[in-house]
């Protein structure tokens, strides 16, 4: 028997992928989280009202999310209605966060296997590719920043946010600071727009030199955005069956009667199933589950998607395109929302805490996220993570096991194997640090 | 631009974190002109520290026995080492539950086949390799970074958060409890010690543009203590803290001790003061902070 492994860069956290083969065939493909974080354990006992500060920090990356699901799982739990107003600033942060974490899979984690780089920072070879690899970074960053600067107006700290906060947010947005980031979307929308045609085109390329866009069996999709009011700050669940239809709606309370969760041998990152079946959640998932952006250059995008590959879509390599799309869509609905008056009106309510059980939802980039916490005399007692990389742990295990079938033979291992490998778990986007909380 | 070969060769070494110091990190691009980044798995596929590292940051705790063997392979290969967030000072929010009864439960659910295996608890790492300069913050932001690693030597950082964080301090505004956040929206201008909130910008090292008390929310010391208690008993951080809130508010002492030993305070205080107890860490002097 032969053991491959490969050790994995441009994603969030420590992981590999393990392939076996035997007599010249694959018979496993394995996805391994090499690190664990352990938050559900060290969270126990502490006061539930510090929690919303404590659980951002499982991840930098996907911060934004675990903050607002902390601060819905104790309103739901204390039973507080914050103001509508924090309602809109919440969804602001969460298109931050979705402008920067689409920006960064796209260009500095999946751009550079467009073109066999080793990473975006990689400049070329001769003075004309050096320089356009060079703008190409920064104008990378520069999209990647409107979304940290979203985060820091709506979040106040710009990695792990604290202005959301039980009852409300502590501050509005005033107006001056909303129309100066009005301007910097609208310069830079063009530039996104630019950067996302380019990636568009490269991933052709792409495709047209390895021929195929990855494993494109159906599966379930779920998200929790809706079909045509796209919101990020949501409320329930929808999931996507074998033949393209919507087949369940849930409240976050409901999960466990439909997504099982296990914990692995071979990994520190759990694995789940929808009833058994094999799910996908992230923006391939969204996209699929989603009729109008209500924005006119996302729609046109969708429209441009759905005709090119059809609507539900499943290949994997669509996950990059769709975040594409998605980064577009955050752009314009952040410019639509800021010129909405965020500055006047009540952000945050009175609230008394009390002991029971609470849920809380938002839709994170990589897909639904719920945070679980049950307070007794004031402590956290347990407190559960329900986290999207892991809905996606058989996705990426098949779509491993796919390509690692397309590489192996009787001739031997093909090289492309190494790339192929990291191209499939980077559509997925994985978030190592949350999938194992 | 300049050539590839006259640049310093920068490396970023991720032990067990968040990662979000190093999207704080690509929050800039400023460095991108000054080094040559030839280490970083989060955005460069390379699984190897070359030799020659001019600056090595490292971020995260020493948390498995794969993050100390990295420690060590890339410290040796780096003239400089720069520590970098509350992870990599004092091990992190690792350390929360120490001591708590679900750290058994914790570690004994931690092992798994062909794995790397967890250390007893996340080590800050100046417990195994030397720090040339520290950089406290949770995450530090992008300007500290900048700070880090173009201009240490001249760099000046505001000496506490309040510095940097305008609110006025009244006195007579006297709360009688700390109760702040249940109460609805703060006051923009006034202090937050004065609105009834547990802050602790009094004591806590600036450089971070106060960017969470200004928005409204108290500062839970994620820059660790000030100058004056660097290398200091864990009492004396407190007992200053209890002098400011006897001082501006009519709290019940009971109640502001109680609160001062909360998490989310220990979470990065306890990052600063934790070390001054284990004599086996070097002592970080204010020369070597950011």
């Amino acid at each position: 028997m032969t053991t491959l492994t490969y050790p994995l860069s441009r994603i969030e956290g420590h992981a590999r992928v393990v392939i076996d083969i035997h007599d010249d065939e694959v018979f496993r493909a394995d996805f391994q989280a090499m690190e664990m974080r352990g938050f559900s354990y060290y969270v126990q006992g502490v006061p539930a009202e510090q929690i919303t500060v404590i659980v951002p920090r499982i991840c930098g990356v996907c911060s934004t999310a675990h903050q607002v699901a902390s601060v819905k799982a104790l309103e739901d739990l204390f039973g507080v209605t914050p103001p509508p107003l924090a309602d809109e600033i919440r969804e602001v942060l969460l298109l931050g966060q979705l402008i920067q974490n689409q920006a960064t899979s796209l260009f500095i984690f999946t751009m550079p296997d467009r073109v066999n780089a080793s990473s975006l920072f990689e400049m070329g070879e001769n003075p004309e590719s050096k320089e356009r690899q060079f703008s190409l970074a920064q104008m990378s960053l520069k999209i990647r920043k409107i979304g940290t600067d979203l985060i820091t107006l709506a979040g106040g700290q710009f990695i792990h946010p604290i202005k959301t906060v039980i009852g409300g947010v502590t501050s509005s947005i005033p107006r001056e600071k909303a129309d100066s980031m009005i301007k910097t979307i609208e310069e830079l929308l063009p530039v996104a727009v630019n950067l996302v045609d380019n990636y568009w085109q490269m991933s052709m390329e792409m495709v047209d030199r390895i021929g195929t866009w990855g494993d494109d069996e159906p599966t379930y999709y779920l998200t929790s955005t809706e079909a045509n009011n796209f919101r990020l700050n949501s409320d329930r669940l929808r999931v996507m069956c074998e033949k393209g239809k919507e087949c369940h709606i849930f409240a976050p309370q409901e999960y466990e009667k439909f997504i099982n969760i296990e914990s692995s041998d071979y990994s520190y990152a759990g694995v789940s199933d929808f009833q058994g079946h094999i799910m996908r959640a992230n923006s391939l998932a969204r996209i699929n589950l989603t009729e109008s952006f209500g924005t006119p250059i996302a729609d046109a995008y969708l429209k441009r998607f759905g005709d090119a590959h059809g609507k539900p879509a499943h290949a994997i390599l669509f996950f990059d395109l769709c975040r594409g799309i998605e980064l577009v869509y955050a752009l314009e609905k952040a410019k639509q929302m800021l010129e909405t008056d965020l500055q006047n009106g009540e952000t945050m309510v009175k609230y008394q805490p009390r002991d029971g059980i609470g849920f809380g939802l938002v839709e994170a980039p990589r897909g639904p996220l719920i945070h679980r916490y049950e307070v007794e005399s004031g402590l956290i007692k347990n407190a559960d993570f329900i986290i999207p990389t892991v809905h996606n742990m058989l996705a990426i295990r098949r779509a491993l096991m796919v390509a690692a079938k397309r590489y192996v033979s009787a001739d031997g291992i093909n090289s492309e194997l190494e790339r192929a490998v990291g191209r499939v778990v980077r559509a997925f986007d994985p978030c190592i640090a949350c999938a194992t909380k | 631009m300049e050539s590839k070969k006259e640049l310093p060769k920068f490396a970023v070494l991720q032990l067990s974190g968040c990662s979000g110091c190093e999207v704080s990190l690509l929050n800039s691009d400023e460095w991108i002109k000054n080094f040559d980044l030839v280490y970083m798995p989060l955005v460069v596929s390379t699984h190897k520290i070359p030799e020659d590292v001019e600056v090595l940051l490292v971020s995260g705790g020493v948390r498995t026995d794969e993050d100390l063997h990295n420690l060590l392979k890339g410290a040796s290969r780096s003239k400089k080492v720069i520590a970098v967030g509350t992870c990599a000072l004092s091990g992190g929010v690792a350390q929360i539950g120490e001591g708590h009864i679900s750290r058994e439960t914790y570690l004994d659910s931690a092992h798994r086949l062909r794995l790397p295996s967890m250390l007893p608890r996340a080590y800050p790492i100046d417990k195994y390799v030397h720090v040339d300069l520290y950089l406290p913050g949770c995450p530090p932001t992008p300007e500290l970074f900048i700070t880090a690693l173009t201009e240490a030597e001249d760099a000046k950082i505001a000496s506490i958060v309040c510095q940097e964080c305008g609110r006025k301090k009244l006195t007579d505004m006297r709360p009688t409890s700390i109760s702040g956040r249940r109460s609805g929206t703060p006051d923009p201008e006034i202090c937050l010690i004065n609105q009834g909130y547990l802050c602790v910008g009094t004591s806590t090292r600036g450089g971070c543009g106060a960017l969470c008390t200004r928005p409204g929310h108290a500062c839970v010391g994620c820059r660790g203590p000030a100058n004056p208690y660097l290398n200091k008993d864990p009492e004396f951080v407190l007992d200053n803290l209890r002098r400011v809130f006897t001082r501006m508010t009519d709290i019940p002492l009971e109640e502001i001790n109680a609160e001062l030993a909360s998490p989310w305070l220990s979470l990065f205080l306890g990052q600063f003061t934790d070390y001054t107890q284990d004599q086996s860490l070097p002592q970080r002097t204010k020369e070597k902070m950011i």
